[in-house]
């Protein structure tokens, strides 16, 4: 958030992490809307690196649409999991992304004619050079997620579990890709022809659906609203697990507004799902008793309209 | 009023700013530079970047830049005209030349397949090189493309292309630099020098 009237705003923060001290600086330009990361008074080449210092999982009210909207959400999702859990994969990510680009470039760029007859025996060798880049990458990245989904998804079932006590309770995060079977390399042959037509690559990773289940039942069609909140929860926090136990350092947690998203019951029990590493809250009114709060800070006087807020501007 | 010296100068500045590595600063302090030099010192850099383009072509056989109709290495009689390196630019050739390890002829492809920039098969000097396989003694092609996406995907399109042609088809290795440290390698690079590596010869020991 940048302050009405003012060019930049930063937020500066002391961390203790393996064991060392940092302090860590992010600016956030007005007009180019750009990150700029120190740590230690030293800028970051590129802002993602701060993964690799600091891991960070945050809840916001808008993870509701992990659950409930479009494929491209979980799949965002699970790469953010991907990149956290594995932060090696980084580089196979920009690859994979490069591969499709430059393959959907070399479709979109044949011209009529080409698309409507049988391929040019050079352009069908170019794309094959593309499909083995394309499936090399792609069936890299699959296995990265399945990864992350194996390790996340148990834990998410118990926190889940652990969230509505007495009902029953199953969830399962997957990934089958319907191309695994045959290959990706394979089924960029199958779909060429289509490819060829929509100018698009219509197979592979960039496509597929990653599957949240509630006991065996999709969660984006057959959960509640209530449920799908308490879903996308729990995903955070077993992303917090999973973290907090390959990197042997527990990430910070941030919930935004976790409170008012949840019905009471599961307010009254979220607390105790807490780690006992530190937790960043924020909330719009007051939280349930369980919550030990260690500081208190009361930004009522910067709310838009409040008495005080023109003197906090000022 | 426009001022005629005001154009001059900023016209010299702005094709200056073409150049590749030249951004606005450098070219206004290029260009300062040139107003205050010798008079015929900027006639020798003209003329001398006027007959150079106008020298300068591909050389026949390896397309490499060449001021004849064969470059100096196609003509040098005590090379090994068996071996091929491949590379996507005239630059790379000057940087494999610096090693002294290779003794081979090269062929210069003129940048790598990248569709996003619209550069497809036709746009290499690939047709020229399988014209010189049916006309040479060729026994070895040595794939030295730049280690990224497009370098190794127009390596994967020489490799598939040159696989009936009777020709032994092998890449640069990947791995560290010498004279470096393990811990500055950057992880990439560490991974696939791990994949690549070798026995060593008993010589060695």
């Amino acid at each position: 958030m940048i302050r009405t009237g003012v060019e930049a705003s930063v937020v500066r923060g002391e961390f203790t992490a393996r064991g060392r001290r940092m302090l860590v600086a992010v600016e956030i330009q007005r007009q180019t809307q750009r990150r700029r990361v120190q740590v230690n008074r030293q800028p970051l080449r590129r802002s993602s690196d701060l993964r690799r210092e600091l891991a960070t999982v945050v809840f916001q009210p808008d993870d509701l649409q992990i659950v409930k909207g479009p494929p491209a959400t979980r799949r965002a999702a699970c790469d953010e999991a991907v990149a956290l859990l594995y932060p090696e994969a980084e580089e196979l990510q920009v690859r994979l992304g490069n591969c499709l680009r430059q393959r959907n470039a070399l479709l979109r760029g044949l011209t009529v004619s080409q698309r409507r007859g049988p391929l040019d025996v050079s352009i069908s060798q170019t794309l094959d050079v593309w499909d083995e880049r394309l499936a090399m990458a792609g069936t890299a990245w699959a296995e990265y997620r399945i990864r992350a989904l194996e390790v996340v998804s148990p834990l998410m079932s118990q926190i889940y579990s652990r969230l509505n006590p007495g009902s029953s309770t199953f969830v399962e995060l997957s990934y089958q890709p319907d191309w695994l079977g045959a290959g990706l390399r394979a089924s960029l042959a199958a779909a060429r022809r289509e490819d060829v037509e929509r100018s698009v690559t219509t197979v592979g990773p960039h496509r597929d659906e990653i599957f949240w289940s509630l006991l065996g039942m999709p969660a984006r069609t057959h959960a509640s609203q209530g449920q799908q909140k308490a879903l996308a929860l729990a995903f955070r926090l077993a992303l917090h697990d999973a973290l907090s136990a390959t990197r042997g350092q527990p990430p910070l947690l941030m919930l935004d507004d976790v409170f008012s998203e949840l019905d009471p019951e599961r307010r009254k029990i979220l607390p105790r799902l807490f780690p006992s590493s530190q937790v960043v809250l924020t909330a719009t009114e007051s939280y349930p008793a369980a919550t030990r709060e260690s500081e208190v800070v009361d930004v009522t006087a910067l709310l838009l309209g409040q008495a005080g807020w023109a003197a906090a501007i000022s | 009023m426009v001022d005629p010296y005001s154009t001059l100068i900023g016209d010299l500045i702005d094709r200056l700013e073409r150049l590749p590595g030249i951004g606005p600063k450098s070219a206004q302090r290029i260009a300062f530079h040139l107003l205050q030099t010798r008079d015929d010192e900027v006639s020798r850099l003209a003329s001398s970047m006027i007959e150079a383009r106008r020298q300068v072509r591909e050389c026949v056989r390896c397309c490499n830049l060449a001021v004849l109709d064969e470059c100096e290495i196609c003509s040098n009689a005590r090379r090994d005209r068996a071996r091929v390196c491949v590379v996507e630019d005239p630059r790379d050739v000057f940087a494999i030349e610096r090693t002294g390890a290779f003794n081979g002829l090269y062929h210069v492809l003129h940048g790598s397949l990248n569709p996003m920039e619209g550069i497809g098969p036709e746009e290499l000097r690939i047709s020229e090189l399988l014209r010189r396989l049916s006309a040479e003694d060729i026994e070895e092609v040595i794939l030295g493309t730049n280690p990224n996406l497009e370098g190794e995907a127009t390596s994967m399109y020489l490799v598939r292309l040159l696989h009936d042609e009777g020709v032994a088809v092998t890449g640069l290795a990947r791995g560290l630099p010498t004279g470096g440290d393990l811990e500055y390698a950057d992880e990439v690079t560490l991974g696939r020098a791990l994949l690549g590596r070798r026995e060593f010869p008993a010589a060695e020991i």
